[in-house]
């Protein structure tokens, strides 16, 4: 079970940074590699044909092409943008991204194209129409995006129930249409662009909060001036206006920063955050790791119920698998088989969004529960097995000459002997089964990763992520000590 | 004087291959019968069938007083009633001497813990362990454990105790100490029935001697009879190999 490779996957990405940082910059004959949440209509998303799309992709082409550069577009979750820009694996960002003070830390933004409110997105029909009606309810946001920093700052205002963080707008939709939340908060053009062909959606409210989008891009690199000008000299021609009614159906507005030639946002400080500010941030940590805490709290309720869950499930089956009748046998097995095949991550993606439509709808908790059971009761089974079967016959015959029933077999001789054997292989499994948890965040389950990601979005800095690779050493290590440890005894044990 | 055991017709097949033919045997009680014969000549698999280890044939049939031996729920009353002692002792490893002995009538027969500590304790003293009874299994040697698996079997007051080779597995010098505590029990008048290769035993200990060869009681009499005056070529053929060996 490798399935914790998705936060793998981030680090990998965040950790190579100063290598990529210092062979990208000054070669302006390079391509321009630009990262885009593609999906997020109608800035950057696939036709038909699979071709990138919408109007940031129109507005970043054509801004290469004014400097005589090449575009490479690349599809990156808007929370893994913040980290690409600063780690040098992107030139510059798109994806509807509001210039904020934090984010000015540690990126450098072009003048803004556009000024945008937030909306709240309901189903038709479920007598929502507006936030105060959403008071005890589930609201739903992009993970670290504007509406998830509206909402967690608004959060005990209107009483939600929870607010639940996706990756990308299809998931969250699915979600709002079979109920299981009762609200989206996200960036207005994006969702009335989205809901116009969605008879079941509706945008309900504007959310004032202000906000201009940009491009963002490595702090004060010198991409960032040479792109400032051309999107003055964009706007001064009416290009960017154009592109608001190719997009929106109608021009903008005179007085909004589509039309009008603004400043370039100051950066912060104009320093260039060097490796420890940028991924051992003190001040980052400090004011997230409240957040990592709550996550790591999740994971931990998760990892043991699943562990214990698992447990049980797989010494059913494997006690099954050994002794019952032989069509329950083969059941059993096929199960066995079966979870054993199929990736965890699959698996959890059906439980959490296909069984609703049968009328089984899971919290995000429950449905990762549910998923991270079904498997590990598969790899349990069969580790019990092999435990049951190393041990020697007599044993059993011993027991069955005294008279002892199955029942005490099994409790009093078999297993207490088995344990002994699967303890480290369980161990093992057990270790699996808490670094698969961080896939729940696919399903918007607050587990460590989920609360890593969206902080380092908020904070515009990976820190976070470095601190739950920490956090996860820090308790997953002593595990894996102590399995060899074991491993190491019972080795001996054997000369 | 009614048979305690009675097995009647017993066969059984491995697939293909007949292990037992139509075996007919009554031992009664207070009886003491040891079961000599070649290798590979049926006396364990018979022992086995009497408390089901094994599954004979459905022709056949075995009743342990009066109890018919089959799958099914009276099976653990019978082997409540039938005391087995393996080759191999197969003691508990993860349990103490005390508490392999103290465990089954504690389970079986619902009785207190406390009982079962003191008729454990009796029991050892009786086949010389009772010193040990705090240590675990690996730490005595092969004699020792054998003796502890016999007072383990008989913690449930068997009606009737099966020893299946009981000192094969031992160095030869702790041969002897086993034997003295089986040989106690036959004195005490324990019903038994004892596969062995110790002629010797066999001749002091046995009321009946039971000659088996290809899955059949060849020839069957009083110690005397057995070892001085086989009547079978097959028995005398054995006999005269194992005993100017």
């Amino acid at each position: 079970m490798k399935y914790g490779l998705r936060f793998l996957k981030t680090l990998l990405i965040t950790i190579p940074v100063l290598l990529w940082t210092l062979s990208v910059y000054g070669q302006s004959s390079d391509p321009i590699k630009v990262g885009a949440n593609i999906g997020n209509v109608p800035w950057e998303f696939q036709d038909t044909t699979g071709e990138f799309v919408g109007f940031e992709i129109e507005l970043v082409k054509e801004v290469s092409k004014r400097l005589g550069r090449e575009v490479d577009i690349m599809n990156v979750p808007f929370n893994g943008l913040f980290a690409a820009t600063q780690s040098g694996r992107i030139d510059l960002a798109i994806s509807s991204i509001a210039i904020t003070e934090t984010r000015l830390k540690s990126a450098s933004f072009a003048q803004p194209y556009y000024d945008s409110d937030q909306s709240l997105t309901v189903r038709v029909g479920s007598g929502i129409a507006s936030i105060e009606d959403l008071r005890g309810q589930i609201v739903a946001v992009d993970t670290g995006a504007t509406g998830d920093m509206w909402a967690t700052e608004n959060h005990e205002k209107y009483g939600f129930a929870e607010i639940r963080r996706y990756e990308g707008l299809a998931p969250a939709m699915l979600d709002l249409t079979i109920g299981r939340i009762q609200g989206y908060i996200s960036d207005i053009p994006a969702m009335q662009y989205y809901a116009k062909d969605k008879p079941g959606l509706q945008v309900a409210q504007r959310i004032k909060t202000g906000g201009s989008y940009s491009m963002m891009m490595g702090k004060n690199t010198p991409l960032v001036k040479q792109v400032n000008d051309v999107i003055t000299a964009l706007k001064q021609e009416g290009f960017i206006t154009a592109l608001h009614e190719k997009w929106f159906g109608a021009p903008a507005d005179v007085n909004t920063s589509t039309v009008k030639v603004v400043d370039m946002p100051a950066a912060d400080d104009g320093v260039i955050l060097n490796f420890v500010e940028t991924f051992l941030n003190t001040q980052v940590f400090l004011d997230t790791y409240p957040m990592l805490l709550m996550g790591l709290v999740t994971t931990i309720q998760l990892g043991v119920l699943s562990i214990i869950g698992g447990l049980v499930l797989g010494l059913i089956l494997a006690l099954a698998r050994l002794y019952a009748s032989k069509s329950v046998k083969f059941f059993v097995k096929a199960y066995i088989d079966i979870f054993r095949s199929i990736p965890l991550l699959v698996l959890l993606i059906i439980i959490f969004y296909a069984l609703p439509f049968v009328g089984l709808s899971l919290s995000p908790f429950y449905a990762a529960a549910t998923a991270l059971i079904v498997v590990s009761g598969a790899y349990t089974a069969e580790i019990f097995r092999a435990g049951i079967e190393a041990i020697p016959k007599g044993q059993f015959e011993a027991s069955e000459a005294l008279g002892l029933g199955y029942r005490h077999m099994m409790s009093d001789i078999i297993l207490p002997q088995a344990i002994k054997i699967v303890i480290p292989p369980l161990t093992n499994n057990c270790i699996n089964v808490i670094k698969d948890t961080a896939l729940a965040s696919v399903v918007a389950m607050p587990d460590l990763l989920k609360q890593a990601t969206q902080a380092q979005a908020v904070a515009a800095n990976p820190t976070p992520l470095i601190a739950a690779a920490v956090i996860y050493l820090m308790f997953l290590l002593p595990l894996v000590l102590w399995v060899s440890r074991l491993e190491n005894k019972f080795k001996v044990g054997d000369k | 004087m009614s048979s305690l055991i009675k097995l009647e017709n017993v066969t059984k097949h491995y697939g293909t291959f007949q292990a037992l033919k139509k075996i007919n045997l009554e031992v009664d009680e207070g009886e003491v019968v040891c079961v000599i014969g070649p290798s590979g000549s049926g006396k364990s698999t018979m022992i086995r069938c009497i408390n089901l280890l094994e599954q004979y044939d459905d022709t056949g049939k075995i009743t342990v007083d009066g109890i018919e031996v089959q799958k099914g729920k009276n099976l653990k009353n019978v082997r409540a009633e039938v005391g087995m002692v393996f080759q191999n002792f197969n003691l508990f490893p993860h349990l103490s001497i005390l508490k392999n002995v103290m465990l089954a009538p504690m389970r079986t027969r619902g009785i207190s813990a406390a009982d079962a500590e003191e008729r454990a304790l009796n029991l050892l003293r009786k086949v010389g362990i009772a010193e040990q009874a705090d240590k675990f299994p690996t730490q005595l040697s092969g004699g020792q454990q054998q003796r502890v698996a016999i007072a383990r079997a008989l913690a449930m007051e068997p009606k009737v105790l099966l020893f299946d080779e009981p000192t094969s597995a031992l160095d030869p010098e702790m041969v002897g100490e086993v034997l003295e505590v089986i040989q106690a029990l036959a004195l005490y008048g324990v019903t038994m029935i004892v596969v062995t290769h110790e002629m010797g035993f066999a001749r002091k200990v046995a009321d009946r001697v039971i000659f088996m060869d290809g899955g059949q009681i060849v020839e069957q009499g009083s110690p005397s009879d057995i070892f001085d005056n086989p009547k079978e070529p097959r028995a005398q053929n054995f006999l005269k190999a194992v005993l100017n060996h």
